[in-house]
């Protein structure tokens, strides 16, 4: 298959939050502020793209076929677990507030990204073009998915968007009404799974549209 | 109930397969005459608090009414007419306290009728009560607008306008409150009710109960009559009990959900409520607990919904007596309002296992059997 379409399959019909339901644990616990769910998808496309390197690097020089598929896993596990904790002390000594904001979401990664990686074709497939971009389709398709759903969340649920501080900007856009009588129920993991829903409908309104497209265009 | 269609035009005639009964209700009906039912509550809501109750009520109506053409109309639907839509944003506009701003019914009315009904596909098809949906969801987000509370008309201003629930609450944390009724904690922390409830439980004790050495607590007229802060349709017990026993004899719901519901509620708030008050075991006094808070409103309107409640008798009343514990647990030890609105919300989940479990079945599933 080629990269392209693999890195459109894997971020759109195969999106892991909206269409897998994958990863939904951080994606409700770190959607409530934008600037969370930034770092974090920045945490987790690294992981998934450097994982999905050094799986096709090791299934190139025949590593694969070695040992048992429980000795695969364990393999999968050792390179993502160093390299969440890479990221892990490496968000610590740049970033230590959003590394404080993650919490127990930022070594989780770890686990996240065996559960996005899962199915994926690093492991079998020795092509590194493809492997990478499967691996980069995930890991945008979380992104779009948490970002999203935490951009509904922070300003109808704290009437804010929090960014990144640059110059003169402090990071925090106030949404004139809502910040003074925000929609808390959508700052709960309640609100979270109700945008979430929301999201995931939608994905497959669109995802159908566009087979049914695709399927019209064969028939012609 | 799609199922269930309006009888509005009569047909020549009509090939149906038996049995041939018709009982002469229909879904819009059943909702317009629930509606009918309400309005004496109210109306005694719109006297004691005046306009700005109105306004409540008016808001939470036309939201509901825009919330359904707005999801229904891009459709080439148009269901107004089944009347489900107004008696949501009635009841919704019914729970809230008359001092809230606008916005706030107007954003649980819609939030019922978009997110918790037409989101599921319309009237028949949603597992959660709109109304009791949207006013959770106007708790949890506004607590704090949604205790602004005005003084009833005739009562005497208080430092904060509380209702008897809040009022106890807030009480209980006061020394040299406890060992007492709800009734007589309010007293004792200074909460005071209006001149009319002083004659009448006055009179009252001096002349029927003097002689028979009891006496009522100060109050007690208040809280019965509903002439305290509190929702706005919620408050009158009486008036909301007028309806329902119409409800009744005209069998639009039956009685073993409300039956089930509040008296496995009485019966645990006599239990235990006077735990809290430090009265000990078996000294709670029920009536102040059913009578104040939105459980009548509940019991008789809200959670009787055929869509969201199950359908067989025994269903019923296992649904009321869930209620009853989850209005107990929630009323006496939650903070989400009196816990009513929270406690259907939570019991419609359970609705459709009810009905499994508790419908007759036509023939033994033979496969079970075997298992």
């Amino acid at each position: 298959m080629k990269s392209g379409l693999v890195l459109s399959k894997s971020m759109l019909s195969e999106n892991p939050i909206a269409m897998l339901f994958l990863g939904l644990c951080p994606a409700l616990a770190v959607s409530v502020r934008v600037i969370d769910a930034l770092w974090m998808s920045v945490g987790v496309i690294l992981v998934l793209v450097l994982s999905g390197l050094a799986m096709a690097l090791l299934s190139r020089h025949g590593e694969v076929d070695r040992g048992s598929a429980a000795a695969g896993l364990l393999r999968a596990l050792v390179i993502t677990s160093f390299l969440t904790a890479s990221f892990e002390a490496g968000l610590l000594s740049l970033a230590p507030t959003a590394s404080a904001a993650l919490g127990i979401y930022a070594p989780l990664i770890a686990v996240n990204c065996l559960v996005l990686g899962r199915g994926m074709p690093g492991v079998t497939s020795p092509s590194l073009g493809s492997s990478v971009a499967a691996a980069l389709g995930r890991g945008i398709g979380f992104a779009a998915s948490l970002v999203l759903i935490a951009l509904v969340r922070e300003a109808l649920g704290a009437g804010t968007i929090t960014l990144f501080p640059v110059g003169g900007f402090g990071g925090t856009i106030e949404i004139p009404l809502l910040v003074e009588q925000p929609v808390r129920a959508l700052g709960f993991a309640g609100g979270g799974l109700l945008c979430l829903g929301y999201l995931a409908a939608a994905a497959r309104v669109i995802s159908g549209r566009a087979a049914a497209k695709s399927a019209g265009k064969e028939a012609a | 109930m799609p199922d269930v269609e309006d009888r509005a035009g009569p047909a020549a005639f009509s090939l149906m397969p038996a049995p041939h009964l018709s009982v002469g209700m229909s879904t819009s009906r059943m909702t317009w005459l629930v509606s009918l039912c309400l309005l004496p509550a109210a109306g005694w809501g719109v006297f004691l608090f005046g306009t700005p109750a109105l306004i409540v009520l008016v808001v939470s109506v036309c939201a509901a009414v825009l919330a359904e053409l707005a999801a229904t109309l891009p459709f080439r639907r148009f269901t107004l007419p089944d009347g489900s839509a107004v008696l949501t944003g009635f009841i919704v506009g019914l729970l809230m306290p008359a001092g809230v701003p606008a916005f706030v019914p107007a954003a649980a009315s819609a939030f019922a009728i978009l997110v918790v009904k037409q989101t599921f596909g319309g009237l028949g098809r949603n597992w959660m009560n709109p109304a009791m949906g949207g006013v959770v969801f106007a708790l949890l987000s506004w607590p704090g607008l949604m205790s602004q509370w005005i003084t009833p008309r005739g009562g005497s201003a208080q430092a904060a306008v509380m209702p008897p629930l809040g009022a106890l609450r807030a009480a209980l944390g006061a020394p040299g409150v406890k060992d007492a009724t709800p009734l007589a904690v309010l007293s004792r922390a200074g909460f005071t009710f209006s001149d009319i409830d002083s004659q009448v439980v006055g009179w009252i004790n001096s002349h029927v109960l003097a002689p028979l050495g009891t006496a009522l607590a100060p109050g007690t007229f208040d809280v019965l009559v509903g002439h305290v802060a509190g929702g706005i349709g919620t408050v009158s017990a009486p008036f909301l009990l007028l309806g329902a026993w119409f409800l009744l004899s005209r069998g639009v719901i039956r009685w073993h959900l409300p039956v089930c519901y509040a008296g496995t509620f009485s019966l645990l708030a006599a239990i235990f409520g006077g735990l809290g008050t430090g009265q000990g075991w078996f000294a709670g006094g029920p009536g102040f607990h059913l009578l104040s808070g939105s459980l009548v409103l509940g019991a008789f309107y809200a959670a009787p919904d055929p869509v969201t409640s199950p359908l067989t008798n025994r269903g019923k009343c296992i649904f009321g007596v869930g209620l009853g514990i989850l209005t107990f647990l929630l009323r006496f030890f939650g903070s989400l309002g009196d816990g009513v609105a929270a406690s259907i919300v939570l019991g419609n989940c359970a609705s459709p296992l009810l009905d499994r479990w508790t419908s007759r079945r036509a023939t033994e599933d033979v496969r079970e059997g075997a298992a």
